[in-house]
């Protein structure tokens, strides 16, 4: 049989999350044996042209060519999944969304007109349609290797979608929100970390982004009532996956 | 006659950037490193942010480096409040150094720079260097390994805070780590060796390395702490030597380029494993010590390509290092506690690629008011440039295909880290 063609694409990031990929260790050194691995510039000088098996790309769209480019991908790629915060909701360079560009420039660079950046940071599925997302801040080798695997199945990856209260319970963590009253988004955000902050006794703070149907407004409410003011609950939420936290807000209230 | 090297997209470095060379009747005219990686604008976004962010979020400016980030954050949040860690904090700290030293050093030895020395295209594309890209993956994985342990994860960990750790291992945990590492310090050392016999043979490339600059310690290879050393023997504190160098903007680049003020053009120079080695090599382990000189390397180390050699003697450094660090714990490391107050701080601590500097002004509330940030591979940046022109100026009789594959392995020597480069630096402070 042929091998599928694979290819790693980068846009705004920070390689973290294409480091995840090389962190696979032995594990990587089979995924190059069952993939044609057709363009990884972070590891590899060969490029070639053409189509793509599978796509995976990191990275948010924070300039025109990078449009330009997850198009061009995307119309070369059977399959287009996200890996990471960058590329699934825009990552913590979204932040810049909520300010003025101009003012972000210059504080920055003495000659801001050198500097062509769009006045957003979205993900790839503002742009193109995205077949499967992994999130993460950054993306868990677990969820790459189960991807890949079930690239190769032919099936859908089980990758979880509830909250990271349900890892905290398994691994019985006492609930750091309830006993020691930390702003925990635990509630509100995916599982996937294998509740990494918690068994450090820390408040989750947000890495694998909203889980599905995540009722934002009941968690800040009981923040409000431990004393937490607005801008400091919004704080909580702005960081690497503002955008899509934003998001789910103005949905439910809409 | 005209020639032209167009490298579109630089593969096996960490980011987006290109090269081009101009080449007329073999004198250079253009050496351009484009760094076209977008530019994040991390200074813009810390403002107004808790301290805690400051050490989550500039962890996010580099995959292959966070430990580096939280490591000059941690160290210029501290200054800034006036708090100074137990000595075990300090400890665990250079552990968690150790680990983010061999897992980076380990992935550019064997991944990104390796395949230069043997004409490949990737650590895979040959069978024959199966056996060392595994070495590599070993490596690399016993770094990751202490990574996970005292951060929770290798990219981005999250248990370190102002005043120590968000938890702090228990000693049975570390020590379950030695056997590893022990072997790890073996297989280092056969590391060592294999970089040296790269250069066997091989004619030295004269003035690509040159005027370089590191954390110097007297009595310990500096990471989190030291003086800044440069290769004429001058010597600043922290503070003084980031006002002797200058930031400058130049065209082709997202990154800033960065000098010492030296009379009308500032001074290009170099900070990583190499400036390291040559500054400290005489406070390494003996044994470590003897491996380089068997392999018959005199120092100092000037040949850029070499600083492939210098990683190999850092990872073995940091094995050696972090096993010592294990049997000295005694199982706690208090965490200090950290009032938010008004204050300046500045730190430089050593990353994988060399000196990384950060500086921040907090308000009352210790929420950031202003931050600066100088990544290593800013400081390098017109120092490869440097290097390069130098590099063709000796070699123009080579074809241009040759020239190009030295061009691209002395800029890989430096293992530059462009997404780190790339989102700068707040130049209203400096300005005022």
């Amino acid at each position: 049989m042929k091998k599928p063609r694979l290819g790693i694409f980068k846009l705004t990031s920070c390689d973290g999350c294409q480091l995840s990929i090389l962190n696979l260790e032995e594990e990587l050194l089979r995924v190059v044996e069952l993939f044609s691995l057709s363009f990884f510039p972070m590891a590899s000088d060969k490029e070639l042209g053409g189509y793509f098996d599978l796509a995976l790309i990191e990275g948010s769209i924070s300039e025109s060519r990078q449009r330009e480019q997850v198009i061009s991908v995307r119309e070369r790629s059977r399959y287009l999944i996200t890996i990471g915060a960058c590329a699934t909701s825009g990552g913590l360079q979204a932040l810049k969304n909520w300010a003025v560009l101009e003012s972000f420039k210059k504080s920055v660079y003495p000659d801001p007109a050198l500097i062509e950046s769009l006045s957003t940071s979205t993900p790839v599925s503002d742009h193109v349609y995205v077949d499967f997302e992994i999130w993460g801040c950054p993306v868990t080798g677990d969820a790459l290797s189960e991807t890949l695997a079930c690239f190769l199945l032919d099936k859908r990856p089980t990758i979880p979608q509830y909250s990271l209260c349900m890892e905290c319970k398994r691994k019985a963590i006492p609930c750091i929100l309830v006993s020691e009253g930390e702003p925990c988004l635990g509630p509100i955000t995916r599982a996937g970390c294998g509740a990494l902050c918690p068994s450090f006794s820390r408040a989750c703070y947000g890495c694998f982004g909203p889980r599905d149907d995540a009722n934002i407004d009941s968690l800040m409410r009981w923040f409000e009532k431990s004393g937490y003011s607005g801008r400091e609950r919004q704080r909580l939420l702005d960081t690497m996956n503002t955008y899509a936290y934003r998001r789910v807000q103005i949905e439910k209230k809409d | 006659m005209k020639r032209r090297i167009n490298v579109k997209y630089l593969s096996r470095v960490e980011g987006e950037g290109a090269l081009i060379i101009e080449i007329r009747n073999n004198e250079v005219e253009k050496v351009d490193l484009r760094i076209f990686e977008a530019p994040r604008f991390f200074e813009p976004i810390l403002r107004g942010r808790p301290f805690q962010d400051v050490i989550d979020f500039t962890a996010r400016i580099c995959g292959i480096c966070p430990v580096a980030y939280q490591m000059s954050a941690v160290h210029a949040i501290e200054a800034a409040m006036g708090v100074s860690v137990p000595q075990p904090v300090q400890d665990l700290r250079r552990l968690m150094y150790c680990g983010e030293w061999i897992e980076s050093h380990a992935l550019h030895v064997h991944f990104l720079h390796g395949p230069d020395f043997f004409g490949m295209e990737s650590a895979w594309s040959d069978r024959d260097y199966g056996h060392i890209a595994q070495r590599g993956m070993k490596l690399k994985g016993l770094g990751n390994k202490i990574l996970a342990l005292l951060g929770g994860r290798p990219v981005h960990p999250l248990s370190v805070r102002p005043g120590g750790f968000f938890r702090w291992p228990e000693k049975k945990e570390l020590y379950q780590l030695l056997p590893d590492l022990e072997k790890g310090f073996d297989l280092s050392l056969e590391c060592i060796s294999w970089a040296v016999s790269l250069f066997e043979g091989e004619e030295e490339i004269k003035d690509t390395g040159g005027f370089m600059v590191s954390l110097h310690n007297p009595d310990i290879y500096a990471m989190n702490t030291g003086t800044v050393c440069t290769s004429d023997g001058i010597t600043y504190s922290m503070g003084e030597f980031t006002k002797v160098i200058e930031e400058y903007q130049v065209p082709h680049s997202n990154a800033l380029h960065t000098g010492i003020k030296t009379g009308s053009t500032p001074q290009p120079f170099m900070v990583g494993p190499l400036s390291r080695i040559n500054m400290s090599f005489t406070s390494l382990p003996e044994k470590v010590k003897s491996t380089v000189l068997q392999g018959g390397i005199s120092l100092p180390l000037v040949d850029i390509r070499m600083s492939i050699i210098a990683r190999c003697i850092e990872i073995s450094y940091a094995f050696h290092e972090a096993i010592n660090i294990i049997q000295g714990y005694d199982g706690t490391a208090p965490h200090v506690h950290v009032e938010p107050k008004e204050g300046k701080g500045l730190w430089i601590t050593e990353a994988p690629r060399g000196m990384l500097i950060h500086s921040y002004e907090f308000d009352r509330k210790g929420n950031v008011v202003t931050a600066r940030i100088i990544p290593p591979t800013s400081q390098n940046l017109a120092h490869i440039e440097k290097s390069l022109r130098n590099y063709i100026e000796s070699n123009h009789h080579l074809t241009t295909k040759a020239l190009r594959s030295g061009c691209e392995n002395i800029i890989r020597s430096y293992d530059p880290c462009i997404s780190c480069s790339v989102h700068l630096i707040d130049l209203t402070e400096g300005k005022s």
